[in-house]
C-alpha cells in the first residue's frame, strides 16, 4: 500500500495530541460538595470490582476519536494498492461486443465480464479523469465521449449489448483513440476483449495501450456453413461444422426440416487446425422443404458459444433475377452469369424503350442507350456520355490498383475476394462522374470501377471492355461479376438468402407492392420500409429464418425467405488471446496487460469506516439518552402488557 | 443550602393543629413524677389495676373495705399510676445535615419542634440533644406548655457542627440518659456505623422512632458528567462519571441501604420513617406520621 499524499498523515500528528490535550483538560472533573460520599463510595467499590473495563470505558470516547482521526488522516493521504489497471487521466475504453463475447466460459458471459472490467477501470480513474467509451463489433459506437461524469460512464458501460453481426475491427476505434489521445498527454487506451480482433498494422498509437483479456476457454464447435440448393432429386442440403476446440470432440448434428426432425449425425472432430476439424454433411431432401435447420448438441460445459450451434438455410426455389445484356454479345459475361444461381440472362442488341416493368438489371456492354431503362444498370466500357457520366477520352495501359479509400477502410462488398492488381488492361475509357459514384479501382488517375446510387437505383461502371483486358481469364472475374450482380440485385441469389446478423434485409420490390411484412424467427411481424423500389429491413439482428412477404392490397404476392446465421469463423474461434500486438509510439509492440500500474484507491472505504466510527462515538456519547430510551420503551411495553 | 435560624419554626395555625395531636406509646413506661401517661407502677389514678394482700406498713387508706367485709381479710386496692414521660429528641446536626434543598437540618429542627411541642402539650418532659462535634448542645427536661418557648429557642439556635460520629454520640446518650422513654432520632444516618448507633440506642428501653431525613438531591441526584464529589464532613473525594447507568446503580444502592435500615429497625422494634425533605413538614407530620401511628 502506498499513499498519494503522504503529507496528509502529518495532520494526525498535529490533531492527535490536540485531541488528547483537550481530553485531559476535560478530565479535570467538576468538584461538587455532597452531604456524604457514603453511598457513592459503596457504589464506587462495586465499580472498581471490574475496574479495567471501567477505565477503558471512561476512555472510550478518546479511543474512538483517535481512531476516527487515524482513519480520516489515512483517507486524506489517499492510500492505494497497485493493481492491473490504468493510471492515466484520459482513459479510452474499447469494449468488444462482437459475437464471440457471447461465450459463456466466464459466467454469465464474456460481455458481462468485460462490462465489469470496464467499471473497475472507471473506478480506478483518478478524480477529474476523463473517459471515452467505445464499443466495437459491427458498427463502432462511441457511447461516452471524453466525459468526466462517472454516472454517464457507468450508463454507457451498462448500455453495451451484444452485437452478433460484424467483426470486431479495432482499426476505426484505434484511429479514433489515437486522435483523442494525441491531444491529451496522459492518455491510456484500455482494450477489453477476448482478443479476436483485427488490428491495423499501419497505426502507431501515441498512448499506452493496455489489453484486458476476457475469457478462458476455447471449446466451441460451430456450424460454419449451410446451404440449400436445387439438386437432382429435389434439393441438396449442405451443412459444414467446424471445431475450434483444442482437443478432438464429438457432437451430434440434428437436422430439422420445416420444424420436424429429419436426421441426426454423429460427428467426430479433430482438434482445431487439423484436417478433420471440419465435417461436412450433404444430404438430399425433398423439394418442398422451405426451411432447414441444423443444431449441434453438446454436453454441458463443453461448448461455450451457443449462438453458432444453430443455423438455418432457406429454399430458393422459385426466386430468380432477370438480367438483360445489351450489346454485341459477350461470351465471358454470359458464362459468368450462367454460373450464378437464380439468374436468368437475356440478350438483346438494342435497349428496349422504357415503359414496361423491365428486367431488374440491365447490362450495357460497350453500348450506350439514348434513354436509360428503369432498374439497376451496369455499364461496361461506355462509348459516350450519358446523363449519369461523361466519357472524356481514352486511357492506354492503365495500371489498376484499388482506390485509396478502399485500402484504408473495409473492403467494399464489390471487391470482396477480388484482387485487381494483377489485371492488365489494354485500353480504358476516361470517365468522369458526379459525386454519387465511388471509385473502387483506379488506373493512372482515372476511375476503372465505379459504383454508386443515383435516382433510386444502383449503377456500376466498368471503364474497360472485357475483351481489352485479361480480367476474364483471372479467378477474380466470376467473383467480381457475382459481387456486382449481388450489389445490383440485392436480396437475390443464393448468397443473398444468407445474411450476416446486423446486416439489413434488402430486396427489390415491385412498385405496385403496398407493404412488406417481415416475420421474424420469434414470430413477431414487422413492417419493412419501402424506398425507391427496394424494401429495407434493418432490425434483422436475431439469428434464424426470416420470412418477407410482399403485400399488394390484402394479397400476398410474393414470399421470400432469408436466413441469418453466424457464419463467422473469426467469431466462432473463441479461444482468448492472451496478448494483443498494438504498435505504439513509445516503441512498445504489445499491449501491456500484467503490469501493475492501476491504482485502486481505498479512501472511500476508510471514509465509510470513519462515518461508522462517528456513529459509534455518538452512540457512546449519548448512552444516557439511549439507556433512558430503553427504560421508557421497557416501561411502555410493561404498561401495555399490564393493560392487556 | 444553609438556613436562616431566625425564621420561626411554625406559624400559630400549625401549632393549633399540633395541639390536637398526641404522641403514642406502645407500652407503659416509668416516669419520675405524676403525669398523664400510664405507668407500669401502681399509683393513684382512677383506673383499677389489681388487689394485693395488706402487709404491715401499707397505707391503710388504700384498704378496700368492701372486700374486707366479704373476706374478713385486708386487701389493698391498687390503681394504675399515671406518670409523665420523658421524650428524648435526638437531632443530628452534623455537617451532612447542613445540606440539601429543602435543607435537611431545618427540616430536622422543625420535626423535633413538632414532636417536642406535642409532647409538652401532653404534659410530658422533653429533652433535646444535638450531638454534632463542635456544636453539641442539650436542652434538659422542659415540661409543660411553658417549655415550648425555650424548646423552640433552643432549636432555632442550633447550629450545624462539623463532623459527627453518630455511633459514638448514640452510645454516649444511651449511657447517660435517665428515664428512657420515647426517643425520636432525626438523622440522615449517612455514617458507615449507623448500625452501631441504632444498636446502642436499642440497648436501653427507649421506644425509638427513627426519622430518616434525606434531601431530594440525595434521593434522586441530578448529575451528568464527570464529577469529583467532596464529602462535606470528611472532605473525602470520590470521582465518578455520572451517566444514567451510574445513577441507576446509585439508586439501587440507596434503595438497598434503606431496606437494610428498615429491616434492622423492624427486628428491634424501631419505628422507621423515611423522610423526603421535598415534602412539606406540616403535611408530613399531619398525614405521614399519623398514618405510621406515631401521632394520634
Amino acid at each position: 500500500m502506498s499513499f498519494l499524499t503522504p503529507l496528509a498523515l502529518l495532520s494526525a500528528l498535529i490533531v492527535g495530541p490536540l485531541i488528547v490535550a483537550m481530553y485531559l483538560l476535560k478530565l479535570r472533573r467538576e468538584e461538587r460538595r455532597v452531604s456524604s460520599t457514603f453511598l457513592w463510595q459503596r457504589m464506587v467499590r462495586d465499580v472498581e470490582a471490574n475496574a479495567p473495563w471501567q477505565r477503558l470505558r471512561r476512555n472510550w470516547l478518546l479511543f474512538l476519536q483517535l481512531l476516527l482521526l487515524l482513519f480520516l488522516a489515512i483517507a486524506l493521504a489517499r492510500p492505494f494498492f497497485l493493481t492491473t489497471g490504468i493510471s492515466g487521466r484520459n482513459l479510452i475504453i474499447i469494449i468488444d461486443r462482437s459475437a464471440s463475447m457471447a461465450a459463456t466460459d466466464v459466467p454469465p458471459s464474456r460481455l458481462e465480464a468485460a462490462r465489469r472490467q470496464a467499471q473497475t477501470l472507471v473506478e480506478q480513474l483518478p478524480e477529474g479523469g476523463r473517459a471515452t467509451i467505445i464499443a466495437i463489433g459491427g458498427q463502432m459506437d462511441v457511447l461516452a465521449a471524453s466525459t468526466t461524469d462517472r454516472r454517464q460512464m457507468y450508463d454507457a458501460i451498462r448500455s453495451i449489448t451484444l452485437n452478433a453481426g460484424g467483426r470486431s475491427d479495432l482499426s476505426q476505434a484505434l484511429a479514433l483513440a489515437t486522435a483523442l489521445s494525441a491531444r491529451e498527454p496522459d492518455s491510456e487506451i484500455a482494450i477489453i476483449s477476448d482478443g479476436n480482433v483485427e488490428i491495423p498494422a499501419d497505426i502507431r498509437v501515441p498512448a499506452t495501450v493496455r489489453y484486458f483479456p476476457v475469457g478462458q476457454r476455447a471449446e466451441n464447435v460451430a456450424i460454419s456453413a449451410m446451404a440449400l440448393q436445387p439438386g437432382p432429386a429435389g434439393q441438396t442440403l449442405f451443412v459444414q461444422a467446424t471445431s475450434y476446440a483444442p482437443a478432438p470432440v464429438s457432437r451430434r448434428l440434428d437436422l430439422y426440416l420445416d420444424g420436424a426432425l429429419f436426421n441426426a449425425y454423429e460427428l467426430n472432430f479433430g482438434s482445431d487446425g487439423a484436417a478433420n476439424a471440419v465435417q461436412t454433411v450433404i444430404v438430399d431432401i425433398p423439394a418442398q422443404v422451405r426451411v432447414a435447420e441444423a443444431r449441434l448438441s453438446a454436453a454441458p460445459n463443453s461448448d461455450f458459444l451457443p449462438s453458432d450451434d444453430r443455423a438455418w438455410a432457406v429454399s430458393q426455389t422459385g426466386a430468380g433475377t432477370e438480367v438483360r445484356i445489351v450489346g454485341p454479345g459477350n461470351r465471358f459475361l454470359e458464362t459468368a452469369l450462367s454460373l450464378l444461381p437464380g439468374i436468368t440472362a437475356t440478350k438483346t442488341t438494342t435497349p428496349t424503350v422504357a415503359g414496361d416493368a423491365g428486367p431488374q438489371i440491365t447490362i450495357f456492354d460497350r453500348v450506350t442507350p439514348d434513354v436509360l431503362p428503369p432498374g439497376n444498370l451496369l455499364f461496361i466500357a461506355p462509348m459516350r456520355s450519358t446523363t449519369l457520366f461523361s466519357v472524356t477520352g481514352i486511357v492506354d495501359f492503365p495500371l489498376l490498383r484499388p482506390a485509396p479509400i478502399v485500402i484504408e477502410g473495409q473492403a467494399p462488398p464489390l471487391l470482396r475476394n477480388v484482387s485487381v492488381s494483377e489485371v492488365n488492361v489494354l485500353r480504358a475509357m476516361r470517365i468522369e462522374t458526379g459525386i454519387w459514384a465511388r471509385t473502387l479501382v483506379e488506373g493512372d488517375g482515372s476511375p476503372m470501377l465505379l459504383a454508386g446510387e443515383r435516382e433510386g437505383r444502383r449503377i456500376v461502371i466498368l471503364a474497360f471492355a472485357l475483351q481489352d483486358s485479361d480480367l476474364p481469364l483471372q479467378v477474380a472475374f466470376p467473383l467480381l461479376i457475382s459481387n456486382i450482380i449481388g450489389y445490383l440485385a440485392p436480396g437475390s441469389g443464393l448468397e443473398a438468402s444468407q445474411i450476416a446478423p446486423g446486416q439489413p434485409l434488402v430486396m427489390a420490390v415491385d412498385p405496385a407492392v403496398t407493404a412488406v411484412r417481415v416475420v421474424r424467427p420469434d414470430g413477431r411481424v414487422d413492417a419493412a420500409q419501402i424506398q425507391g423500389g427496394q424494401a429495407i429491413y434493418v432490425d434483422a439482428d436475431a439469428l434464424g429464418p426470416y420470412l418477407v412477404e410482399q403485400v399488394r392490397g390484402d394479397q400476398v404476392v410474393e414470399q421470400r425467405r432469408f436466413a441469418i446465421n453466424l457464419f463467422m469463423p473469426e467469431e466462432s474461434r473463441i479461444a482468448p488471446a492472451s496478448e494483443l500486438r498494438v504498435p505504439q509510439v513509445s516503441g512498445l509492440q504489445q499491449a501491456v496487460t500484467r503490469e501493475q500500474v492501476g491504482r485502486q484507491e481505498i479512501w472511500r472505504w476508510l471514509a465509510a469506516v470513519a462515518i461508522l466510527i462517528v456513529i459509534i462515538e455518538w452512540l457512546v456519547y449519548q448512552r444516557n439518552s439511549l439507556t433512558y430510551l430503553r427504560q421508557r420503551i421497557r416501561l411502555a411495553l410493561a404498561a401495555r402488557r399490564r393493560a392487556a | 443550602m444553609t438556613t436562616t435560624s431566625s425564621q420561626p419554626l411554625f406559624d400559630s395555625a400549625f401549632l393549633r393543629k399540633l395541639d390536637r395531636l398526641a404522641l403514642l406509646t406502645r407500652r407503659a413506661m416509668v416516669g419520675d413524677i405524676q403525669g398523664e401517661r400510664r405507668s407500669p407502677r401502681r399509683g393513684s389514678s382512677v383506673e383499677f389495676a389489681d388487689f394485693r394482700p395488706y402487709v404491715r406498713g401499707d397505707d391503710i387508706r388504700q384498704i378496700d373495705w368492701n372486700l374486707y367485709a366479704r373476706m374478713e381479710r385486708f386487701f389493698l386496692k391498687l390503681f394504675v399510676a399515671e406518670e409523665e414521660l420523658t421524650i428524648h429528641l435526638l437531632v443530628d446536626n452534623s455537617a451532612s445535615m447542613d445540606w440539601g434543598d429543602p435543607h435537611k437540618l431545618t427540616y430536622a429542627r422543625r420535626l423535633a419542634a413538632a414532636f417536642g411541642y406535642v409532647a409538652l402539650s401532653t404534659l410530658d418532659r422533653v429533652t433535646v440533644t444535638a450531638f454534632a462535634a463542635g456544636a453539641g448542645a442539650q436542652l434538659r427536661a422542659v415540661r409543660g406548655k411553658a417549655g415550648a418557648l425555650p424548646l423552640f429557642a433552643f432549636l432555632q439556635r442550633l447550629q450545624p457542627g462539623s463532623a459527627g460520629d453518630l455511633a459514638d454520640a448514640c452510645k454516649r446518650y444511651a449511657r447517660t440518659a435517665i428515664n428512657p422513654g420515647p426517643l425520636i432520632l432525626c438523622s440522615d444516618l449517612l455514617d458507615p456505623r449507623w448500625e452501631d448507633a441504632l444498636r446502642a440506642l436499642g440497648s436501653r428501653p427507649f421506644e425509638i422512632t427513627l426519622l430518616h431525613i434525606l434531601a431530594p438531591q440525595e434521593l434522586r441526584p441530578q448529575l451528568d458528567g464527570d464529577f469529583r464529589l467532596l464529602d462535606v464532613e470528611t472532605g473525602e473525594a470520590v470521582e465518578i462519571t455520572a451517566d444514567l447507568e451510574t445513577l441507576q446503580r446509585y439508586q439501587d444502592h440507596l434503595r438497598e441501604w434503606r431496606e437494610a435500615i428498615e429491616h434492622f429497625c423492624h427486628g428491634r422494634g424501631i419505628t422507621y420513617v423515611q423522610v423526603d425533605t421535598a415534602q412539606p413538614v406540616e403535611e408530613f407530620i399531619l398525614t405521614m406520621l399519623r398514618r405510621r401511628g406515631v401521632f394520634r
